[in-house]
């Protein structure tokens, strides 16, 4: 009776977020499935008329701008991700220890991560410059360089200098989960496999990482998902540029839907992006288990 | 001869010993604050050149020769931003935007939580799976969806649309976190409270929510903290300058105000502050919630 009475009750509780989560999250799916295959041109009369395949035909085969975007999504993605991993994990090994100001380091370190995206790119965008920006500055007086580096204006440096912001904002994450897994490996292993006269780099590699691991697995895909989709960052330091060097899925969709004002075709764009998304995701994992189970 | 290299991790037996290895601590303790302290400032570099940058006058900045620390300390840069530029508008609108969804996401979604956290109701599982999903779709697609319901609708450049965007999509993760924090309660509290009467409602208000104070806290800054710094919804809804919340207002400073770094600085300082502050405030409840409600789900 008083169970059936909670029951009752739970469904008046969730209801407020459910219909929230479903109005905006799972209805503007549906709606930007019907409006891939719609024309949802704004300089068109007839938005709705519908259209069949012909954007994605338009993205993947006409214009192929679809498969360039995607590669450097790629690109993109697991440069970001591979790079934040390692700083991450080396500033969690680093903090993985007793000390006074510990909890002032690891906050420290935390910091990039509540750094506004737009503060963070044009934080990045002032560093950067050419003739004002302190990291040319910086490698000229150390006579590193001689002439500045074009780190956002030249399409040979954009896109590895857009990764590199991308690594200073997602390293927190990496760092903080990566530590929280560590302190789960236990210290006896580390000073039974000391005395058997393991290095340093043997005891990372067989007592360290196999209790990080699953950790290690999951952080990493959700910075990748972050990152596949992640549009400020490179939207605000260099648009796409040069050249179209840095033109990431995202970038692409916001140029044909809010630039281009097609919004159909932006809709078809994003849905192939979601698609991909998903088949590499669950590759990924696919690949972790296979790779678990032969172990 | 005891060497500690036969005895490692272990104390030391001889008192030669014992001061060698102290002194050998000491050093490797030395090593690692310097290593670590190294490792901070250039990690923050960016962060302390934007603060720097913003409290030079306009010449040093665009001097031949830079400095670290500015020479001549100066605010000219905040004052310009605050009175010469509409940034004050663009701070007020972020700032109601964010109270605003904020209480709306912390409200609807309290419910939620101590609902899947607390009551074992059938669909349980799938709504809290329809969360997590729904965290999984990226802003990019669903914002031309919405784009086209919110001009149907005719909001469009109103900051409503926006207040309830934010709302609807932090609501997973307030939701998911404060599910962990509600787990970490008792639940003979509870028991006890119905054994005498109490309804859920009443239970939830008088014992859980008190006790769940920080959890609430740290929620609560997360929401804020997302609203606050959100871009790109903010940039295909709102039209109108008077409208503009603080990110899209500061991105705009770079067509507006070309090569006006000192105010681009100012406005990146102003956005960033209240963040921070909040942050290292709260740092030990937002490490907490991350770890309890983002990782281990």
């Amino acid at each position: 009776m008083l169970a059936q009475q909670r029951k009752r009750m739970a469904f008046w509780l969730i209801l407020p977020t459910l219909l929230l989560i479903v109005a905006f999250k799972i209805a503007p799916i549906i709606e930007g499935v019907v409006v891939s295959f719609q024309a949802q041109s704004m300089m068109r009369p007839n938005p709705d008329a519908f259209v069949g395949w012909t954007h994605y035909k338009r993205a993947i085969f006409e214009e192929g701008v679809f498969g360039a975007a995607l590669w450097r999504t790629i690109v993109w993605t697991f440069g970001s991700v591979a790079g934040a991993y390692f700083v991450g994990l080396s500033i969690a090994l680093l903090l993985n220890r007793e000390f006074a100001g510990r909890t002032l380091f690891r906050a420290l370190f935390l910091i990039p991560w509540v750094i506004p995206e737009v503060a963070t790119a044009l934080l990045w965008k002032w560093a950067y410059g050419d003739e004002f920006g302190v990291i040319n500055f910086l490698l000229m007086r150390l006579g590193v360089l001689e002439t500045p580096i074009l780190f956002l204006s030249s399409p040979g440096a954009a896109m590895a200098s857009v990764i590199v912001v991308q690594i200073w904002k997602l390293y927190p994450i990496m760092f903080i989960t990566l530590l929280a897994a560590l302190q789960s490996v236990p210290r006896e292993l580390h000073e039974s496999a000391e005395i058997d006269g393991a290095t340093v780099w043997q005891r990372f590699v067989y007592v360290t990482f196999p209790y990080i691991r699953p950790t290690s697995v999951i952080i990493t895909l959700l910075a990748a998902i972050w990152t596949f989709q992640n549009f400020d960052i490179i939207y605000l330091l260099t648009g796409g540029g040069p050249a179209d060097a840095t033109k990431i899925l995202p970038t692409l969709v916001y140029e044909k839907g809010f630039w281009g004002l097609e919004l159909g075709y932006a809709s078809a764009i994003s849905l192939l992006m979601l698609l991909c998304l998903t088949v590499l995701s669950v590759a990924y994992l696919f690949v972790y288990r296979a790779q678990r189970e032969e172990t | 001869m005891t060497d500690t290299a036969l005895n490692p991790g272990g104390a030391p037996r001889s008192e030669a010993a014992m001061n060698a290895w102290r002194s050998r601590e000491f050093l490797m303790r030395l090593g690692l604050y310097l290593f670590l302290s190294a490792l901070t400032i250039v990690v923050l570099f960016p962060i302390l050149w934007m603060a720097s940058s913003s409290f030079k006058p306009q010449s040093e900045l665009f001097a031949r020769d830079m400095t670290l620390l500015p020479v001549d300390w100066t605010l000219a840069s905040y004052v310009a931003v605050w009175q010469g530029t509409s940034f004050p508008s663009y701070f007020f609108n972020s700032f109601k935007i964010a109270v605003a969804s904020t209480a709306l996401s912390v409200i609807v979604g309290m419910y939620a939580a101590y609902a899947i956290a607390r009551i074992k109701f059938r669909g349980r599982y799938a709504f809290g799976m329809l969360l997590l999903i729904a965290q999984m779709f990226p802003q990019i697609m669903l914002v031309i969806p919405l784009f086209i319901v919110v001009q149907k609708a005719g909001l469009l450049n109103t900051h409503i649309a926006l207040i309830v965007c934010y709302a609807a999509f932090a609501l997973p993760f307030t939701v998911w976190m404060m599910r962990g924090f509600f787990e970490t309660i008792p639940e003979e509290l509870e028991d006890a409270a119905a054994v005498d009467g109490a309804g859920i409602l009443k239970t939830f208000h008088k014992i859980i929510l008190p006790l769940a104070g920080p959890g609430l806290a740290a929620v609560t800054i997360f929401a804020f903290i997302r609203s606050w710094n959100e871009f790109l919804f903010a940039l295909v809804f709102l039209q109108s300058r008077t409208m503009f919340t603080m990110p899209i207002g500061l991105a705009s400073f770079q067509e507006e105000y070309t090569f006006r770094w000192d105010l681009i600085m100012a406005g990146a300082g102003i956005i960033t502050l209240p963040i921070l502050f909040f942050f290292l405030l709260m740092q030990k409840f937002i490490v907490a919630g991350l770890l309890g409600g983002a990782v281990k789900g």
